[in-house]
């Protein structure tokens, strides 16, 4: 076997034989026909920069081209339609797909191309951040399905988003976040340089006609910046009014309509400060911590909005006269009897009409070894078909699912958890409420020692202590540790997640899929005197890369990692849904698969992780199968317990699976067997006894405790509801990156204490002088972007440890080291 | 007195300026300039040109 990778998709060219196709006048090695068309119909539209200009490999084409072909179809039936297209008007549609293998800039360029020079086809706006297309088309020209065909051939698959993700409220937010920022900085600017003239004393300190008309000019450029740029605190302090519940709006907004109409007042006097650089300043510095907070809301929105907005999947129902037509999951109707394939997930609860089937309810329940049915026995939505395929009679649907049961789970769990967000908006709140205060209390004072001073003292005080840093403080140190965090595979969905991570006492974690790798690995070999063991595995090896069962992918990933070869002479690979592999072999028949088919023999009873290797003189070799430690899982584990966390493991699966697993990784504290509302029951009561918990999980039956934990970490790969009802993701499952999160995380509240001292050191001493009247306006001024500049730079400091030693990478677990095998 | 001159067309002149450039990114804003920071960046670096006619 060379080392060979798809020019395509860049997968290693194992699992089937290469092929060797022309393309641009260069020989390529592509690994499957689905890449071989997708490479082919690139060059053909003459867009072969494609390839020069990418970062990285594409997505590996769908194997099941026709599936997908009927999907895209099913797309165009009404009922799945109304949901995903708006109408644009003139007989134009829109839509906004989620478009699966947008994985750099260079894919963006290659949508755009192969979409945009269809006629029909009037705009298509991708974005590569957030992975979606809108695109707009003429309903006479061109159809939403046609659309899909396009993205298939090019190798991508575009997912239809609920039209809702059109109105994109979010997009005319930051628009305005943008304007308004960008008008308080101009206005700022040329305040600042105006007021500078006054401070510095450049023209004649005599002239006064002169220092008037700076005066005004300074109006001049204030003016639009707190009647427009600042119109979303007076807008938020007279909603929050309204619902009588006074927010850190009110303080702010009423600082900067006091500072501003003080100094008009005083510009109007012709006589004394004026401070209408600060004011300008003020809502500079507000609205640009508001902006990075905007921008990480809308970081996070993305990802979990596509989660949540993802339209339901379809089903193939069976029509009476035998044909079978893929309808939307809403059309099933009680009684339907749909098809389901090998591989695929069953779409409703139902009965199993057809034989039996061993079904993965992994996601759903923790259980790692696929269960057995036959028929009359029920089969839940939500879970994967492993041998098909299977005829079901639909029984339930909707919302009466077991799958839609845990949903609803999800969603109470959401409700009881306390919102910590709002805390440190109270903190600030209180603040500002206090320096009002101090500056009605210095008002009272002056009045009573020198009225004529009583107006400069006060405004010096509103001016000096106006809470710029405080309002930086949070969001420049989050916006920083989310971005630090993301660089090593960990987003941050939710930004109070920070918080919670830093203060965390302990860690849950999920077994199957979390700890251990959903796909099977082959942990044992024994052969009989016939072979060698090598010989067996290469001869395996052949018959097993024509399949995409799991044992089958197990055995080649096993011999991959042996660096094993495949028998060149078998020949003839017949694949027997349900029992396994056929072929031939220098002439004799060799079969791999369950023993009963493998050994020809009724009698024998098939035992559910053994795939048997034999020919007609009996077996040759028998394969056991395990799960195995994920990559990092020891190390992330041991990192935790060496910063003081308690860690313990949850799951579902059989007591003795998540012993010795739990054993496997050196944690002591474990339950298995655990129902999702079990494991929810569990965590409450650890919070209840005052404990911070860190949920890490990525299944179905692990969203309930995801939502209901201080922290719940989702694995990027896992079930789409556990990412939506998590906190943090951790992108491609590198649980080793925990340890050096949570650091990160404490990182960050220590620089924001800092940043929080910082600024109380600066106001217990600044005050107390302008409260004396003895700061100039322009030592206010300086004094006020200066705390600010210090919190942003000490923000900065976030990450800049982990970043001189990046994280290690251990090397991967493989099954390399397979124990010799016995002689059966 | 010159120098106080000088600022009554300078100053105005300024403001003018703000003003231009605050109406050139305002338009930017609002013809999708700003919508997307990450994608467009490597859009330009190629320019073949599109054989749409093979499209169909």
């Amino acid at each position: 076997m060379s080392p060979q990778t798809c020019w395509h998709c860049g997968e290693p060219t194992l699992a089937t034989i290469p092929i060797h196709v022309e393309i641009a006048g260069e020989s390529r090695t592509l690994c499957c026909h689905g890449c071989v068309a997708a490479a082919q119909w690139i060059q053909q539209l003459g867009l072969w920069d494609y390839y020069r200009l990418r970062t990285g490999p594409a997505r590996k084409p769908s194997t099941s081209p026709d599936d997908d072909r009927r999907t895209n179809i099913a797309w165009s039936r009404p009922d799945a339609n109304q949901h995903v297209v708006r109408k644009a008007g003139n007989g134009h549609s829109e839509t906004m797909l989620l478009v699966e293998g947008v994985r750099c800039s260079a894919c963006v360029w290659l949508i755009e191309r192969v979409l945009g020079a269809v006629p029909g086809i009037s705009s298509v706006q991708v974005n590569a951040a957030s992975r979606r297309a809108r695109i707009v088309w003429d309903d006479s020209r061109i159809t939403l399905t046609q659309i899909l065909d396009l993205l298939s051939r090019s190798g991508y698959r575009g997912l239809p988003l609920n039209s809702q993700s059109l109105d994109d409220s979010r997009r005319r937010e930051s628009r305005d976040a943008l304007k308004r920022l960008l008008v308080a900085a101009f206005g700022a600017m040329q305040a600042m340089m105006f007021a500078s003239v006054l401070y510095l004393g450049a023209i004649d300190a005599t002239d006064t006609s002169t220092r008037q008309l700076f005066r005004w000019l300074g109006f001049l450029a204030a003016t639009p910046v707190v009647l427009y740029s600042a119109r979303p605190f007076f807008a938020g302090a007279w909603r929050s009014l309204q619902a009588r519940q006074p927010g850190m709006d009110v303080p702010v907004a009423l600082a900067i309509a006091m500072i501003y109409a003080a100094s008009l007042f005083e510009a109007v006097r012709g006589n004394g400060h004026v401070y209408f650089d600060s004011v300008s300043m003020f809502v500079l510095f507000l609205l640009a911590g508001r902006f990075l907070e905007m921008r990480a809301r809308h970081r996070a929105g993305d990802l979990t909005d596509a989660l949540a907005r993802l339209t339901p999947p379809f089903a193939d129902r069976l029509v009476r006269d035998g044909t079978v037509e893929r309808v939307s999951v809403h059309e099933l109707a009680v009684g339907d009897t749909v098809l389901v394939t090998e591989g695929s997930i069953v779409p409703a609860d139902g009965l199993l009409l057809s034989a039996a089937c061993r079904v993965d309810e992994a996601l759903l329940t923790g259980e790692s070894s696929p269960q057995a049915r036959s028929r009359g026995d029920t089969v839940i939505a939500g879970s994967t078909l492993i041998d098909g395929p299977a005829q079901l009679r639909v029984l339930r649907i909707g919302n009466d699912t077991a799958l839609a049961g845990i949903a609803t789970l999800v969603s109470r769990a959401h409700a009881q958890r306390p919102q910590l967000a709002q805390l440190g908006e109270r903190a600030a709140s209180r603040f500002v409420i206090r320096v009002l205060a101090l500056t009605a209390l210095t008002i009272a004072f002056w009045n009573y020692v020198d009225p004529s001073r009583a107006f400069a003292a006060a405004l010096a005080v509103l001016v000096v202590s106006c809470p710029c840093a405080f309002a930086l403080a949070v969001p420049a140190a989050i916006t920083r540790a989310i971005s630090v965090l993301a660089r090593h595979g960990v987003l941050i969905v939710k930004p109070d997640a920070i918080q919670s991570l830093a203060a965390a006492t302990h860690v849950v974690f999920d077994k199957t899929g979390t700890l251990t790798d959903p796909h099977l690995s082959l942990s044992d070999v024994s052969t009989t005197s016939r072979v060698t063991r090598q010989s067996a595995l290469q001869l395996s090896l052949a018959i097993a890369r024509a399949s995409r069962h799991p044992t089958a992918r197990a055995i080649v990933a096993a011999c991959g990692d042996l660096k094993c070869d495949p028998q060149d002479s078998a020949s003839h690979v017949i694949a027997l849904s349900g029992f396994g592999l056929r072929a031939t072999v220098d002439g004799r028949e060799v079969r791999l698969g369950r023993a009963d088919f493998a050994l020809g023999s009724a009698e024998v009873l098939p035992t559910d992780d053994c795939v048997v290797l034999a020919d007609d003189a009996g077996t040759l070799a028998t394969f056991k199968f395990s799960e195995r430690l994920r990559t990092g899982a020891r190390e992330a584990i041991a990192g935790l317990q060496a910063q003081g966390l308690q860690v313990a493991v949850a799951s579902g699966d059989a007591i003795a699976k998540v012993a010795s697993i739990a054993a496997a990784v050196g944690v002591t504290t474990w339950r298995g067997r655990l129902l999702p509302a079990d494991k929810l029951a569990w965590i409450s009561a650890m919070r209840a006894a005052g404990a911070r918990v860190i949920v890490v999980g990525d299944g179905v039956n692990d969203a309930p405790v995801l939502a209901g934990a201080d922290v719940g970490i989702a694995q990027a790969g896992g079930a789409d509801i556990a990412q939506a009802s998590s906190d943090v993701v951790l992108v491609g499952g590198r649980l080793e990156a925990l340890p050096l999160a949570r650091q990160i995380a404490q990182e960050t509240l220590t620089i924001l204490r800092q940043n929080q001292r910082w600024t109380m050191l600066y106001n217990f001493t600044a005050v107390p002088l302008a409260a004396a009247g003895m700061v100039h306006p322009w030592l206010a001024a300086l004094g006020m972007s200066l705390s600010s500049v210090c919190v942003l730079l000490n923000a900065l400091r976030i990450g800049r440890r982990s970043d001189r030693n990046p994280v290690v990478h251990a090397p991967p677990v493989t099954a390399g080291n397979l124990p010799q095998g016995c002689v059966v | 007195m010159c120098r106080l001159n000088i600022l009554l067309i300078m100053i105005p002149l300024s403001a003018l300026l703000i003003v231009g450039a605050a109406v050139a990114f305002f338009w930017a804003v609002d013809h999708d300039q700003f919508d997307d920071m990450d994608t467009p960046a490597l859009l330009p670096l190629d320019d073949s040109p599109q054989n749409g006619s093979e499209m169909q």
